[in-house]
């Protein structure tokens, strides 16, 4: 394959500094070692130092204690649920990040502001809440809380309940890569390939998705981290019930709470090496492209649109 | 007529659109008005009595508390941190910045337990601080710790590209101008960079409000002592009492919306600069 | 008539994109739509295209005689050149070229033996044959747009649209790639509409020209037709540099300031206010008058880089600045200086009365 030179020469990119570099204009050596110096004990206090514990405390007692724990039932029944839920969660909203990205980028239509704000909304609500509303919905006492018990049909306290958390908690990631990238990308391809005969789907499939596979790709990462990784929301549904509505971050609260810490930390391990896969290989996509620079993690509001006028 | 309905050359439309506005309701509108809905079967009376208790007075001010002073501290050493990053060469920087990221990445429960178990009095970090009656872990203090190290990436992260598209000229301007490198910096180049930054402050302290996971474990959860919103909350849907955990969230996700709607002036009030300045 | 636009209205919002647009464009014919931007003409092209539906009402949009106009692009066999290419960045120069025929119904796709001969024909064709597995962000801007009339033209379309063509080029390719373009027309003799803001291009590439203005057609005819005889003060003031000197109309003459003479097409106009039009290069500087025909002024300003010599005059008589043009032999003859006064005889004079906006 040919290496794309895939905007990688835009402006905008961190790249640029470096390329500059040496800058004319600096601050005094001691000013600069004095800050770095700050930078660096800062990250390593916040960042490094407890990495650094997670492996520390897991390994406390031996290899054989920690490979145990990682075989045992309660803890592969976790493994397996959180694989459901990511793997329901993460499907079902890189579809609708796609659809949204298609009304949203290539038409025009009323409200669309008012809709780009409703898909951030889950960033910006306490996991607590998050899981709480599904509680007054599904719950004993919600809704439609009679009704399920009548026809015997579990949704909180059982696996519904954590998919349908997770699925909120993680609902805006997709969408939030694809929209900025294919509202960048304009329509003008697309059309083009209509003009040559393309039907809809000939058109999504050869020309839209090959222009937005890494941004998916990106979405789809950070999407299934903290799908695997959700804690908050997860635990207002889940009631914990072992080897039931477990995942791998409630099993490490319950090890934790019953003082199995190396336990604990041993399981949490696991979640701390998904957290470095994951930036590993956001790290890997930044570098394939460009103006990827991880919209999910850092929610700032998706840029609005002025009305557009055609000239 | 048929004609004027189309929309374009591009197919897809109604079916997207269609389903966008479906799978949103059914995930996030319909279950979030469920909780306004709920709340408005209290009385006033019952409401005001939950949402004004002196538990709740009490964990509404220490979130905030500990969220502000957290998202400062971020505000600061972020942008330090944003500032090395984009201006200066070191050993490691890449795998710094990729690093950046991590309570991003990391799950909260892993976060909180890990930082409770280091700032325990027999922690690695907590070992060294007890010999001076200093105590972290299930205090106020750990909350702190616990709310900053959630909040580190976001001034990093809103800072550093918009220092990094700033155009050198403007110092060097500055500097044709007479002014020496404090005064380029504190005049152009803050003046610049601080409406990301107020985004970014912003960002941290919405995120702190609603924490939980890494709050969780560092926290001895004692009413009006460490006892945030969230913590309040969940003890009272433990405890069976959802109309008051309703009332909680409905006083919760107003601030929420309110942080948002403030979030996005910021960020429109930031783009202002960039309109007479095109990439 | 392979192209046929009728009472074709596009509004977007408030703003009238196109007013009730009737156009006919003859079998391999080559027509620029010229006019400033917002004056309708993308819109009208992409009309065409099916890009854009025109509002209901009595639109039609006929090829050879065929109600296209609720046929969508994709079926309707438009060939398209986008103002910025618009080529898949994900593909190849050949790929690109290829997409029209791989994307055919399973029926009418041609086999692969045949995709590759097309597409090494049209290669061929755009000179372009060594390049042919560069991605479209290794070529240079010329190449970009040959590649994207090569895709358009691999699907034999009916008509040919071409959407600025060279808008994004800089001017010496420009130059050459409006050159290739005739040549190429000459050779393939597919109907053709482009669209340009650059009158130079229109009058020189094509063989007839549409002048449109805030959404109407204001003038259509062959580059000299319009060029000699403006049917409006726009199209007369968009097709080059023009003096402007307001006067009165009697009878068969204008009366400038003190000046007077005769012009035929006024012929019918009685005594009313009126301007009248000069290009630079119909102004005739002289040092002696010649009867009521000239008029005094003072040269302000020469300027006689380049193959023409530029002066900026002031009428005597204070009737405002304008602009003459001599040719360098002119210019050398008469030798005038800043400063010093001269007589000015207008030529080709055109009058158009005074309720007119340019």
């Amino acid at each position: 394959m040919v290496e794309q030179p895939l905007q990688r020469n835009q402006p905008g990119m961190i790249d640029d500094a470096k390329i500059n570099a040496p800058r004319r204009m600096s601050e005094p050596p001691f000013v600069r070692r004095l800050l770095i110096a700050v930078a660096l004990g800062f990250i390593a206090l916040f960042l490094v130092v407890p990495l650094v514990s997670v492996f520390a405390e897991a390994l406390r007692q031996g290899l054989g204690f920690y490979f145990q724990t990682l075989r045992d039932p309660m803890t592969v029944s976790a493994i397996e649920l959180t694989l459901i839920a990511a793997g329901i969660s993460v499907p079902l909203n890189c579809l609708f990040g796609v659809a949204a990205a298609w009304t949203i980028a290539k038409f025009d239509f009323p409200g669309k502001n008012i809709l780009l704000t409703l898909i951030d909304l889950p960033f910006s609500i306490s996991p607590v809440i998050s899981g709480m509303i599904y509680v007054l919905i599904f719950g004993a006492q919600g809704w439609f809380g009679p009704w399920l018990i009548e026809h015997n049909i579990r949704i909180i306290f059982a696996v519904p309940g954590i998919v349908l958390a997770t699925m909120f908690v993680t609902f805006p990631f997709v969408a939030r890569e694809l929209i900025p990238l294919m509202q960048a990308q304009g329509r003008t391809e697309e059309e083009a390939a209509r003009v040559l005969g393309a039907n809809g789907w000939q058109t999504f499939w050869r020309v839209t998705l090959p222009n937005i596979k890494w941004g998916l790709l990106y979405g789809v990462i950070l999407c299934n981290a903290r799908a695997m990784g959700e804690f908050g929301a997860v635990s207002v549904v889940s009631g914990r019930i072992q080897g039931q509505t477990n995942t791998i971050p409630l099993h490490v609260q319950i090890l934790y709470e019953n003082n199995n810490i190396p336990g604990a930390f041993a399981v949490a391990s696991l979640l701390t090496l998904l957290a470095l896969v994951t930036l590993a290989l956001k790290t890997w996509v930044e570098y394939n492209t460009t103006g990827l620079r991880g919209t999910a993690f850092t929610p700032l509001p998706l840029k609005k649109e002025p009305n557009r006028k055609l000239a | 007529m048929l004609r004027s309905q189309q929309r374009g050359v591009l197919p897809g439309f109604r079916l997207t659109l269609g389903y966008t506005l479906l799978y949103l309701s059914l995930i996030v509108i319909i279950p979030l008005a469920a909780t306004f809905v709920k709340s408005s079967e209290l009385s006033w009376a019952q409401f005001s009595q939950t949402v004004f208790s002196p538990p709740a007075l009490a964990a509404y001010r220490l979130s905030f508390g500990a969220s502000f002073l957290a998202a400062a501290v971020n505000a600061i050493f972020g942008f330090i941190v944003a500032w090395v990053l984009v201006r200066y060469d070191f050993f490691g920087k890449q795998f710094v910045d990729a690093l950046v990221d991590l309570p991003f990445a990391l799950p909260t429960a892993v976060a909180g337990i890990t930082l409770a178990t280091l700032y325990a009095p027999n922690g690695w970090l907590g070992g060294w601080l007890a010999p001076f009656g200093i105590k972290v872990s299930y205090t106020q203090l750990g909350i702190f710790i616990a709310l900053t190290f959630i909040g580190l990436p976001f001034i990093v992260r809103t800072v550093q590209p918009v220092l990094a598209d700033l155009d050198s000229e403007l110092e060097e301007a500055a500097a044709s101008l007479g002014a020496n490198r404090w005064q380029a910096f504190w005049r152009v180049i803050f003046p610049m960079l601080s409406p990301a930054l107020l985004t970014g402050f912003s960002l941290a302290f919405a995120r702190a409000l609603g924490e939980y996971g890494s709050v969780v474990f560092i926290s001895s959860n004692i009413p009006m002592k460490t006892q945030i919103v969230p913590l309040l909350i969940m003890g009272e849907l433990d405890g069976f009492h959802l109309a008051r955990a309703t009332a909680l969230a409905v006083v919760m996700l107003v601030i929420s919306f309110l942080l948002l709607l403030a979030i996005n002036l910021l960020q429109w009030w930031s783009n202002r600069y960039n309109a007479t300045n095109p990439a | 008539m392979s192209v046929e636009v009728k009472n074709v209205t596009k509004k977007f919002g408030n703003f009238t994109a196109l007013d009730n647009v009737n156009l006919k464009v003859e079998s391999g014919e080559l027509v620029a739509l010229l006019g400033p931007s917002g004056s309708g003409k993308t819109t009208l092209l992409r009309v065409v295209a099916g890009l854009e539906f025109p509002d209901a009402g009595n639109a039609q949009v006929l090829f050879y005689g065929e109600d296209v106009t609720t046929i969508p692009a994709s079926q309707r066999k438009a060939g398209f050149a986008f103002q910025h290419y618009a080529l898949f960045r994900h593909l190849n120069v050949f790929e690109n070229i290829a997409f029209g025929l791989r994307v055919r119904p399973k029926l009418k796709r041609p086999g692969e033996e045949k995709i590759r001969a097309r597409v090494g024909e049209l290669l061929k064709l755009i000179q372009l044959e060594p390049l042919a597995k560069r991605f479209p962000s290794q070529l240079s801007g010329g190449q970009r747009q040959r590649v994207a009339l090569a895709r358009a033209l691999a699907v034999e379309p009916k008509v040919l649209l071409l959407d600025e063509p060279f808008g994004a080029l800089d001017a010496k390719v420009r130059r050459e790639l409006r050159r290739w373009l005739r040549k190429l027309h000459d050779e393939i003799h597919i109907t053709t509409l482009f669209v340009t803001h650059d009158q130079e291009e229109a009058l020189e590439v094509a063989d007839r020209v549409a002048i449109l203005r805030d959404g109407r057609i204001e003038q259509i005819g062959t580059p000299e037709e319009i060029y000699d005889n403006p049917a409006t003060p726009f199209v007369y003031d968009f097709l080059g540099n023009v003096n402007l000197f307001s006067g009165r109309v009697r009878e068969g003459t204008v009366i400038i300031g003190e000046t007077e003479f005769a012009v035929e097409e006024t012929a019918g106009e009685t005594d009313t206010d009126a301007v009248a039009f000069v290009r630079p290069h119909d102004i005739r500087i002289t040092r002696e008058a010649n009867g009521q025909k000239t008029f005094p002024a003072r040269i302000l300003r020469c300027n006689a880089a380049g193959p023409l010599a530029n002066l900026e005059l002031e009428r005597l008589d204070g009737g405002g600045n304008f602009a003459a043009q001599l040719s360098k032999e002119e210019f050398q003859q008469l030798q005038p200086k800043a400063g010093e006064q001269v007589f000015v005889e207008l030529k080709n004079v055109k009058i158009f009365s005074d309720d007119f906006s340019i």
